[in-house]
């Protein structure tokens, strides 16, 4: 308490500039993008009201479910292996190794690249003829693979790509876990006798779960906002093969221009990314109890 | 037996590591070849005859650093305006007793969970009408409508005790100079998460100066990058000397903060 209780007026003054710069470009917004889902707006022509044409239209796109299917199915080639790339990682750096200092780094260490970075250079690691996965492979006898150029290769090279990149992010929130663990109860399982297995599967795992949850919500939002690694690793082909929402959504918006349509479909994936998340957490958090 | 048994681990561990270091040991390798050795069916792991070549031409004839140094002053905004921002608000709600704060905060923790694509359309027009498209303006204000600074901060204000403000206001401080001489100083930690996070975000950000900005002159390192194969095609080389150029701010930045960005992503399972 202040002497002369200013606190209406300081609070409102402390607040003032952050909700202006909020209200301003992301509160508006986001109200002017649900606006405009409901025209037919180009960046000229006057916008027309179409009420709920574009989300009709919507369904009954090809490109728009096709698109939705490709995110679908790299929130499904990337979400489980992270999750348990990350904790594997986050057992190695909490465990007894000399070697554990290093291994945190050197996980942790490509996700500090930006992500067009390590795209390019997958891309060029993939690249058919002279990448060097391939000269490996050549050298061991094999036939080089189409990594980026085939459309059943393509989403699983984006992924591990993405594996190398954001491995060590997940590894971080597992070791931070892992390490408010209390130390008793892995002394305790060891004077009854336990292996590291047994402690693993039966201390770490459980008491790692709220974790894992996190984990998981933020991964599944994570690769569904995926696009980058796309953008630049294969455009999104072969033949539209790797197409995500958002590359839809981009290429809808500017390079087709047609912006009421765009922004109804970020809304749907806005849905559909709320939904998720209020499942995982309403499923995953209740049992957690 | 014992002695295997401890070998054996530690050599797993290294060709982990091993296989982990190679991308970024291999995208410096290619950018220290010439081109023709690059492009042949004959492979060479290490450089015939290493050369900066692909340096001095990313150097010479693309805007990479003009894109460095976009990057750098988007970054260095953001930091500071996230900062400015941020801190006075979170001390609003962690301490200033005001009607209406907590369906504030709450709107405000709200904006954690809208994706950024929802915003792009929306913003590219507002911007278009404020003119200020292809400008770093554009790139950087988006960013600073982003709570999660507030998040960490506000945590951190509550956990100091009243006491010492009760302190300051006896001795006559008022709110201003209790924030700035108490609040501020005993945040510095939490605050140096906060600006080091905004910092990487806006580095690494992508998708929104790729469409708010259209000149070339005027790219992030991020899209400048992106757009290299596109102008670059083949020149695998000179690419991969553009890709370490660009990254050697990230790692300095990284070797310099380590600790407090892991911790910081701990703290907060802050993603991209």
């Amino acid at each position: 308490m202040i002497p002369g209780n200013r606190d209406i007026r300081d609070g409102i003054l402390f607040s003032l500039p952050f909700m202006v710069v909020f209200a301003l470009f992301m509160v508006y917004p986001l109200v002017f993008g649900f606006y405009i889902s409901f025209f037919r707006w180009n960046i000229l022509g006057t916008p027309a009201f179409l009420g709920l044409q574009n989300y009709a239209d919507l369904f009954r796109d090809e490109k728009f479910w096709s698109s939705l299917w490709h995110t679908v199915q790299f929130v499904l080639m990337t979400t489980p292996v992270l999750l348990v790339m990350g904790f594997l990682m986050a057992l190695l750096v909490t465990g007894k190794s000399p070697l554990k200092g290093l291994m945190e780094t050197v996980f942790f260490v490509p996700y500090i690249f930006s992500m067009t970075v390590v795209a390019t250079l997958w891309a060029w690691i993939m690249q058919k003829d002279f990448g060097i996965l391939n000269h490996i492979i050549r050298m061991l006898g094999g036939e080089g693979v189409s990594w980026l150029t085939s459309e059943s290769n393509a989403m699983w090279s984006i992924s591990i790509a993405t594996y190398w990149w954001t491995a060590g992010f997940n590894m971080v929130l597992f070791t931070a876990g892992i390490k408010q663990i209390s130390k008793e109860v892995f002394e305790s399982a060891t004077v009854d006798g336990a292996n590291a297995l047994q402690k693993v599967l039966h201390i770490t795992i459980p008491l790692v779960k709220p974790t894992t949850i996190l984990c998981l919500i933020l991964q599944v939002i994570a690769s569904f906002n995926v696009f980058g690694q796309v953008y630049v690793m294969t455009g999104g082909g072969p033949a539209g093969s790797t197409r995500v929402l958002i590359q839809y959504i981009y290429e809808t918006g500017f390079s087709y221009f047609r912006m009421g349509y765009s922004a109804a479909m970020s809304y749907i994936l806005f849905a559909i990314i709320m939904a998720i998340s209020v499942i995982q957490y309403a499923v995953l958090g209740r049992r957690n109890d | 037996m014992a002695a295997r048994k401890k070998i054996l681990p530690r050599i797993l561990e290294i060709l982990l590591i091993a296989v982990w270091v190679f991308p970024l040991a291999w995208m410096v390798i290619t950018s220290l070849k010439y081109e023709n050795e690059v492009v042949t069916r004959a492979f060479t792991f290490l450089p015939a005859n290493p050369t900066l070549y692909n340096y001095i031409e990313a150097f010479g004839s693309t805007y990479i650093l003009r894109w460095l140094l976009n990057s750098l002053i988007i970054s260095l905004v953001t930091m500071a305006a996230t900062f400015i921002l941020d801190a006075p608000i979170a001390y609003a709600f962690a301490k200033i007793r005001f009607p209406g704060r907590s369906i504030l905060f709450w709107l405000v923790m709200a904006g954690m969970m809208v994706p950024f694509q929802v915003l792009i359309v929306p913003l590219y027009l507002q911007f278009n009408s404020y003119g200020i498209i292809n400008t770093l303006t554009a790139a950087i204000l988006p960013r600073l409508a982003m709570p999660i600074g507030i998040f960490i901060l506000r945590q951190f204000y509550e956990g100091i005790p009243d006491a010492l403000e009760e302190a300051a206001f006896i001795d006559g401080a008022g709110r201003l100079r209790t924030f700035t001489r108490i609040i501020l100083p005993l945040g510095k930690s939490a605050a140096t998460t906060v600006i080091i996070l905004a910092f990487i975000n806006a580095w690494n950000d992508f998708l929104w100066p790729l469409i708010a900005i259209n000149d070339s002159v005027r790219y992030t390192i991020t899209v400048g990058i992106a757009n290299f194969q596109g102008t670059h095609g083949t020149e695998y080389a000179l690419i991969m000397a553009g890709a370490v150029i660009a990254s050697v701010p990230e790692l300095i930045f990284f070797l310099i903060f380590r600790r407090k960005i892991i911790d910081g992503i701990a703290m907060t399972g802050l993603k991209g």
